[in-house]
C-alpha cells in the first residue's frame, strides 16, 4: 500500500522550544506531509487533556505568541516544501486582531489557519482576510452536525476542511464505522480536500481513514511520544548518564521519526 | 438587542462544531419551555417549595440610620435553599434537561455554590449529576465538596492548568462534546455560548421581580439597584425588569481585588488588561494578555475572580445603561462586617462588594431615596475565608483541634459532643449511612451556604 499522507500535529513550544524544534524535524522525517502547529492557548477547551497539558506546559515556560512565530518561520525556512497550517483559538486571533493575526501568519509563510471556536458562519471575518492575504482558512466538521448545516459548510469552497471523526475530544479511542464513511463522504461532497483526525494513534486506524480522506491527522500521540523521550531523558540525567537538552532533543526526534513512520507506513 | 444570541457587539456561539448541535438543542428546548404552562407551573412550585420563595426584601433601618443619607434595603437571596441565588438557575436548567429527556447533568463550579445548587437540584429532580471542580478549589472548598457529595453528586477534580473555575469549565465542555445524547450541561453564570445568557437571566429574573413587587407594595420607588458581578447572573436576573427603563440607577461591582495591576483583580469593565475577546464560547469583556491568553485574576471572594463577564452586562456597561464600580478586598471585608454587626445579617464575599458601594452611594444621597442591594448569598460559606482574617489565633486552634479529633476519628464514627464541627463532621456525614450522623444540626449550616 502507498505510504499515508500524515498532517502531524504539534504543540508549539512543546516540551520547550528546541524541543518542538528536533519533534518537528522528526515529523517531516518520518513522512509527514503536513504539519499543523498549535499555538499554546490558557484555554483549549476543544482539546483533549493530552494536548491541554502540553499547552498548559508551554504557557508555564512563559512560552509566546511571537516565539511560535519564530519557530514557524524558521520551519518554513528550512522545509518549505512542507505546507504548514496554525491551529489556534479564536481569543488568540481576535486579540490582537483578524486581519492582523492572518497577516503575521503569512509573513511566516503559513498556508492556512484552524480556529475551532470560529465556526464558519461566524468567523470574525477570518475567511475573508486569510482569502485577501493568501491563506486559507479550513473549518472544522463534527459528525454531529445537522446534515444541512454540514453540507453548507462542505461547499464554501474551501481548499480543505478538517473533519473530527467522532464526537468528543482529541486523544482517545476512535472507532471508524460506516457512519464515519458516511460522515467523510458529505464532508468531501463539495470539493473540499479533507483532513481527518481525532483520536488516530496506530498504522491500523490511519489504513482504516486513509482511503476516505486527502490526508490522517494525529495530534496526541506524538505529545505522549515527546513526553515520553522526556521523561527517559530525566532518568538519564539523575542515573550516572549526564544528560543534556542536545541528546534529549536527538531522543525526542528519533522516536517522533519512528511514531511517524509507524502511522503512515506500518513500519 | 439586534442579531439573536448578541446583545450588542457581544454575545454570540463561538463553539467548536461538536458542541453546536448540543446548544442547538438546548435552544430548542429553552424556547418552547418559556411558553409551556406546564413547565412554568411546576417552576413556580418548586421555586415556592424548594427554594423558599420570595426571598425577603429587608429595610436594613440601622445602618441607614448610622449611615444618614438613602435607606438600604436588601434582598435576601442568600436565604434560598444552599444559601445562594444559584439555585434559582440551577433548578430551571435541571428542570429543563428533565424535559429534555436527559437523565445525567455536569456542572463546573468554582467557590462550590453553583455546583452545590446543581447537585441539590439534581437530587430533587432525580438526576444523575457529576460536578468538575479545579483541584486547587477542591482543596480549599472542602465543606462544600461534601455537601455535594451528600446530595450524591460525583464531584471530579480537574488537575489541568491552573486548576481552577476555567479549567473546570473547559473539562465540562470536553464531557458534553461526547456525552450531549443524556446529559445537560447546566452553565452557573449568565454567560457561555447563546442561549446560556438569555436562559440564565430568565431563571434569574424571579429575583429582580420580587423586588419590583416588593417595593411597590411598600410604595417605594427605587434611587438605585446595586449587586456584584462576577460572571453576572444575580446582577442581570436583579437588573432585568428595570433594563428597558431609564431609571433606577444599576450599579455592578466588579472584584477590585488587592491593587489594579493585570493579575490583582477581576474587574473586567473597568480594570487593566480588559479587552474585548473571544472565550469559552462568547464575546464579552475579559481579562487578556496582550497577545489573547487568559489572564490571572485575584479577588478574596472566589465567585468574582472569573476572568469573563456576562455578555449582556458587559453591553449594558458599555451602552452606558450600566454604571460599574469596584471594591476591593479590603472593602468587601468592611461591608461584611458593618452589615454583620447592625443588621444580624452575614453577606456572602461577593454580596459583600456591592454592600460596600450601596454604603457609600446611601452615604452620598438625601434621606427618602431608596437603595437595594443584592445580597446575592449568605456568608457562612465564607467563614474558612474570614474566620482566619477576623481571628486567627482562635481559628488555627480550632482546626487544630478539630484535626486532632478526626485523627482519633478516622472512621468518621461521631466524636465527642465539643467537637461536632468543621471537617470532621463533613466526613463523617459524607462517609457514614448512619440517620444520627445525617441529621446532625452542628455545622453543616456553617459550611455549605
Amino acid at each position: 500500500m502507498d505510504k499515508i499522507r500524515l498532517m502531524a500535529h504539534l504543540v508549539a513550544g512543546f516540551p520547550d522550544a528546541s524541543g518542538c524544534r528536533a519533534a518537528a524535524e522528526g515529523l517531516i522525517e518520518g513522512g509527514a506531509s503536513y504539519l499543523e502547529i498549535q499555538i499554546p492557548f490558557s484555554d483549549p477547551s476543544a482539546d483533549g487533556p493530552v494536548i491541554q497539558s502540553a499547552c498548559a506546559a508551554a504557557l508555564a515556560n512563559g512560552y509566546s505568541v511571537s516565539q511560535a512565530l519564530d519557530f514557524l518561520e524558521s520551519l518554513h525556512r528550512d522545509f518549505p516544501q512542507v505546507p504548514l497550517f496554525v491551529m489556534a483559538y479564536a481569543s488568540l486571533v481576535v486579540t490582537p486582531g483578524v486581519e492582523q493575526f492572518v497577516h503575521m501568519m503569512a509573513q511566516r509563510g503559513v498556508m492556512g489557519l484552524i480556529v475551532p471556536d470560529l465556526p464558519f458562519d461566524r468567523d470574525e471575518g477570518l475567511a475573508e482576510a486569510c482569502a485577501h492575504q493568501g491563506l486559507v482558512s479550513i473549518p472544522v466538521a463534527a459528525p454531529s452536525m445537522r446534515s444541512e448545516r454540514l453540507e453548507r459548510m462542505a461547499h464554501l469552497g474551501r481548499a480543505y476542511l478538517y473533519a473530527a471523526l467522532r464526537t468528543g475530544i482529541t486523544g482517545t479511542t476512535t472507532t471508524i464505522g460506516e457512519g464515519t464513511l458516511q460522515f467523510l463522504k458529505a464532508c468531501a461532497a463539495g470539493g473540499s480536500k479533507v483532513l481527518g483526525g481525532f483520536g488516530i494513534r496506530s498504522h491500523t486506524q490511519a489504513r482504516a481513514v486513509a482511503p476516505l480522506v486527502h490526508a490522517v491527522v494525529a495530534g496526541s500521540v506524538f505529545v505522549e511520544t515527546i513526553q515520553e523521550a522526556v521523561e527517559a531523558h530525566r532518568v538519564s540525567r539523575s542515573a550516572s548518564f549526564k544528560g543534556s537538552i542536545e541528546v534529549r532533543d536527538t531522543a525526542i526526534r528519533e522516536n517522533i521519526r519512528q511514531k511517524a513512520q509507524e502511522i503512515t507506513r506500518g513500519e | 438587542m439586534g442579531e439573536k444570541g448578541y446583545f450588542g457587539p457581544y454575545g454570540g456561539r463561538y463553539v467548536p462544531e461538536v458542541l453546536g448541535r448540543a446548544i442547538e438543542e438546548i435552544e430548542e428546548a429553552f424556547e418552547a419551555a418559556c411558553t409551556d404552562r406546564a413547565f412554568q407551573d411546576e417552576l413556580a412550585l418548586l421555586q415556592r417549595d424548594f427554594i423558599g420563595r420570595p426571598t425577603p426584601l429587608l429595610y436594613a433601618e440601622n445602618s441607614s440610620r448610622l449611615l444618614g443619607g438613602a435607606d438600604i434595603y436588601i434582598k435576601m437571596e442568600g436565604l434560598a435553599h444552599t444559601g445562594a441565588h444559584k439555585i434559582n438557575n440551577a433548578l430551571g436548567q435541571a428542570l429543563l434537561a428533565k424535559r429534555m429527556g436527559k437523565t445525567r447533568v455536569i456542572a463546573e463550579t468554582g467557590a462550590g455554590q453553583h455546583g452545590l445548587a446543581t447537585a441539590a437540584a439534581c437530587a430533587k429532580l432525580g438526576l444523575s449529576c457529576t460536578i468538575y471542580m479545579g483541584a486547587v478549589d477542591v482543596d480549599r472548598q472542602q465543606p462544600n465538596v461534601a455537601t455535594m457529595e451528600l446530595f450524591g453528586a460525583q464531584v471530579v477534580p480537574v488537575y489541568a492548568g491552573s486548576q481552577t473555575l476555567k479549567d473546570a469549565i473547559n473539562e465540562a465542555f470536553r464531557d458534553w462534546a461526547a456525552s450531549f445524547a443524556d446529559t445537560f450541561y447546566i452553565i452557573g453564570s449568565a454567560l457561555g455560548p447563546a442561549p446560556y445568557p438569555d436562559m440564565v437571566r430568565t431563571f434569574q429574573s424571579v429575583i429582580g421581580k420580587e423586588v419590583k413587587e416588593q417595593l411597590a407594595s411598600r410604595g417605594l420607588e427605587p434611587e438605585a439597584l446595586v449587586a456584584c458581578v462576577g460572571g453576572g447572573s444575580n446582577a442581570i436576573g436583579f437588573f432585568s425588569p428595570y433594563l428597558e427603563a431609564e431609571k433606577p440607577r444599576l450599579i455592578g461591582v466588579e472584584a477590585g481585588g488587592r491593587g489594579t495591576s493585570l493579575g490583582d483583580h477581576a474587574a473586567r469593565m473597568t480594570g487593566e488588561g480588559a479587552r474585548t475577546g473571544i472565550v469559552h464560547g462568547y464575546k464579552s469583556r475579559f481579562l487578556l494578555t496582550e497577545e489573547g491568553q487568559v489572564a490571572p485574576t485575584h479577588s478574596i471572594s472566589a465567585g468574582l475572580d472569573y476572568p469573563g463577564i456576562g455578555p449582556q452586562l458587559a453591553a449594558l456597561g458599555r451602552s452606558g445603561r450600566l454604571e460599574f464600580r469596584r471594591a476591593s478586598d479590603e472593602e468587601a471585608l468592611e461591608a461584611l462586617t458593618f452589615f454583620a454587626r447592625h443588621e444580624g445579617v452575614v453577606f456572602a464575599l461577593e454580596s459583600a462588594h456591592a454592600g460596600a458601594v450601596a454604603i457609600n452611594l446611601a452615604r452620598s444621597l438625601p434621606k427618602g431615596k431608596v437603595v437595594v442591594v443584592n445580597m446575592s448569598g449568605r456568608g457562612d460559606k465564607d467563614l474558612f475565608i474570614t474566620a482566619p482574617y477576623f481571628r486567627p489565633a482562635a481559628w488555627a486552634a480550632f482546626l487544630e483541634r478539630e484535626l486532632a479529633a478526626l485523627r482519633a476519628h478516622p472512621s468518621g464514627i461521631a466524636p465527642p459532643p465539643s467537637s461536632g464541627t468543621g471537617l470532621e463532621n463533613a466526613r463523617g456525614v459524607a462517609h457514614s449511612t448512619t440517620s444520627k450522623l445525617i441529621s446532625s444540626p452542628t455545622s453543616r449550616e456553617v459550611h455549605h451556604g
